[in-house]
């Protein structure tokens, strides 16, 4: 039933039928440990902010954030830093300069729309040119370039953990004082603004805790998968349902679910974490637009 | 936060699975490239079981990306053989995510005093070599304290006996062509180009682009051809596990021009080659190539 190749992973690893000895396996080593700490951590982060941004309709600005990303971790990689490093800097200042373009409105839409994205566009462009000079800089072995790209789960230190741990207990911990608030002012700007809400201050905090998210997920997923924990999850859970705080709670389900589902898909064969949690991930917003579709299609 | 905690928890309830029970119990070697893989198996005899992990010759270890089952290769390990200098900087990634006090680790590059972006191609100098086998003799007596003398024994008989005809090849080469001006496709070819004696002509810069990747310079490229149509260089060596069209136009060039050209490769060739048959091989076809260019 097992291909071979999935079973023939060196002494002692494979899958088979007994569950128990599987999962045993699977935390046998500190890597892999670490590799699941991490990705919990990032997939919480990640559901969380990413629902708020599928909301809000700035899911462009949120792959901008990523991208920018990779020009951070190579030019981390240049000056003999941790990646990580370079992908919190490069992805909170992406964040500042989105920010400061004005943001679009319900009723100002014709330029105010077209401005946010193009500017966003040229953000992206730019951070995809700047990643490609500090590689083409790098004078020596830039191995790894796949693993900034598209996502890697190996050699995860202790030390990489606790930098997570700690940005993703800030974006909680954000999200925990003015998520309401921020929810008002996403789905009525103009109402809440006339209640006094800090509608643009709000946006600006909003995109920099982004930013974070995204880097944060681009250790695990790669600059550019970085949608399968960030927009998937919660577009699957807000499809499911409307209300607010079930959706929120089904999004991080779902964004933990299909990492623990990718990170022990990755281990038990040779092929790229990135694909399995974007797969897995597009496996499950499928099954919820057919759900909702023939739930939809009964009612009228 | 909970479910951190939780993982951790699991971790640390869970045994080693998979390990030899059979007794007595092998030292688990990993080197990094498959050449100090070859010699370090050589030197640990029925003692030790050691896993290369870049062993196929169309891999490029520049650009490699260990896969899972490295990791886990990796993470069971009590040896671990890592060039360094660059050269597989995976390694040691894949080291500290797996904390381990009863793993001991040798990196050639700091062994042999080669910081980052010198040459890392150090098993292409002989001295280098020779350094790294007493090495390893050592970490393995200080692992296996009760095999001491058999492990003593195995390094005797290694460069005695093991390593004569790649010893004597040197020699030869270094006693006959000395001072000869040769040409080659990349910095791989300089240590040995060293210990031969050799005069190696290339501009440096050239061979370090073409061993990095990165694209070579026009002025190089100039130089390089001007050496091959003014015959200033006897023989062309050239790594054909790293052909690049500018490699390639050179290897025509020298041909057209009734040069000898001469290969060497980056990992061993055929892989299930040891370390001195295929050093050895590769210089008795450099001193045939020298012979040639000797003649006419």
């Amino acid at each position: 039933m097992i291909p071979a190749h999935w079973a023939a992973q060196g002494p002692g690893v494979g899958l088979n039928w007994n569950l128990v000895q599987d999962l045993r396996q699977l935390f046998e080593f500190h890597f892999m440990v670490n590799a699941f700490r991490a990705g919990t951590v990032v997939a919480v982060a990640a559901g969380l902010l990413g629902w708020f941004m599928v909301l809000r309709a700035q899911s462009f600005a949120g792959h901008t954030l990523a991208v920018a990303g990779f020009p951070g971790a190579a030019g981390a990689t240049l000056v003999g830093l941790n990646p990580a490093w370079g992908f919190f800097a490069f992805c909170g200042a992406g964040a500042a300069i989105i920010a400061a373009v004005p943001r679009a409105r319900a009723g100002t839409q014709g330029a105010g729309f077209s401005e946010e994205s193009a500017a966003i566009g040229t953000v992206q462009a730019v951070a995809l040119a700047l990643g490609f000079l500090f590689v083409s800089l790098y004078h020596g072995f830039l191995n790894g370039i796949n693993a900034l790209l598209f996502g890697t789960f190996l050699g995860i230190t202790d030390a990489q953990v606790g930098v997570l741990v700690a940005v993703a207990a800030v974006i909680v911990l954000a999200l925990a004082i003015g998520g309401r608030q921020l929810l008002f002012a996403s789905v009525d700007p103009d109402v809440a603004e006339a209640r006094g809400v800090p509608v643009v201050a709000l946006g600006v905090a909003f995109l920099l805790l982004l930013g974070f998210a995204a880097a944060e997920a681009s250790q695990i997923t790669g600059s550019l998968l970085v949608f399968a924990l960030l927009v998937i999850p919660a577009a699957t859970a807000q499809r499911l349902t409307a209300r607010p705080a079930a959706s929120i709670a089904l999004s991080v389900v779902i964004a933990v679910a299909v990492t623990w589902l990718g990170l022990a898909a990755a281990y038990y064969s040779s092929y790229p974490i990135g694909f399995f949690v974007t797969t897995f991930g597009f496996a499950a917003y499928t099954l919820a637009q057919i759900a909702t579709h023939r739930a939809g299609g009964r009612q009228a | 936060m909970g479910l951190t905690l939780l993982l951790a928890g699991c971790a640390k309830g869970t045994e080693r699975l998979g390990s030899a029970t059979s007794s007595p119990v092998k030292l688990t070697v990993v080197a990094a490239e498959n050449f100090w893989g070859s010699i370090a198996a050589q030197l640990g005899g029925s003692h030790v079981a050691v896993t290369s992990i870049i062993s196929k010759p169309d891999t490029d270890p520049h650009t490699y990306e260990p896969t899972t089952g490295d990791a886990r290769t990796v993470a069971s390990a009590k040896y671990v053989i890592v060039n360094g200098i660059g050269y597989d900087p995976w390694a040691p990634k894949l080291l500290a995510a797996q904390p381990d006090p009863g793993r001991k680790v040798l990196t050639v590059g700091d062994l042999v005093g080669v910081k980052e972006g010198g040459n890392p191609h150090r098993w292409y100098s002989p001295g280098d070599v020779a350094k790294v086998i007493d090495q390893i003799t050592a970490d393995y007596e200080a692992l296996d304290p009760a095999d001491a003398a058999s492990f003593a024994a195995l390094h005797t008989t290694y460069t005695t006996a093991g390593l004569a005809q790649y010893t004597s090849l040197i020699a030869d080469i270094k006693a006959r062509y000395a001072g000869t001006p040769v040409g080659a496709s990349e910095s791989i070819f300089a240590p040995l180009s060293d210990a031969l004696g050799l005069h190696l002509l290339t501009p440096p810069s050239f061979l370090t682009a073409i061993s990095e990747g990165s694209d070579p310079t026009a002025a190089d490229r100039a130089a390089i051809d001007a050496q091959i149509k003014g015959h200033q260089i006897k023989v062309y060596v050239f790594n054909s596990q790293n052909s690049t069209p500018d490699v390639a136009a050179q290897v025509k060039e020298a041909k057209d021009a009734g040069i000898p050209t001469t290969t060497i490769t980056e990992t061993l060739e055929p892989p299930t080659s040891t370390f001195q048959d295929w050093q050895s091989a590769q210089l008795r076809s450099l001193e045939a190539a020298l012979a040639g260019a000797a003649r006419t």
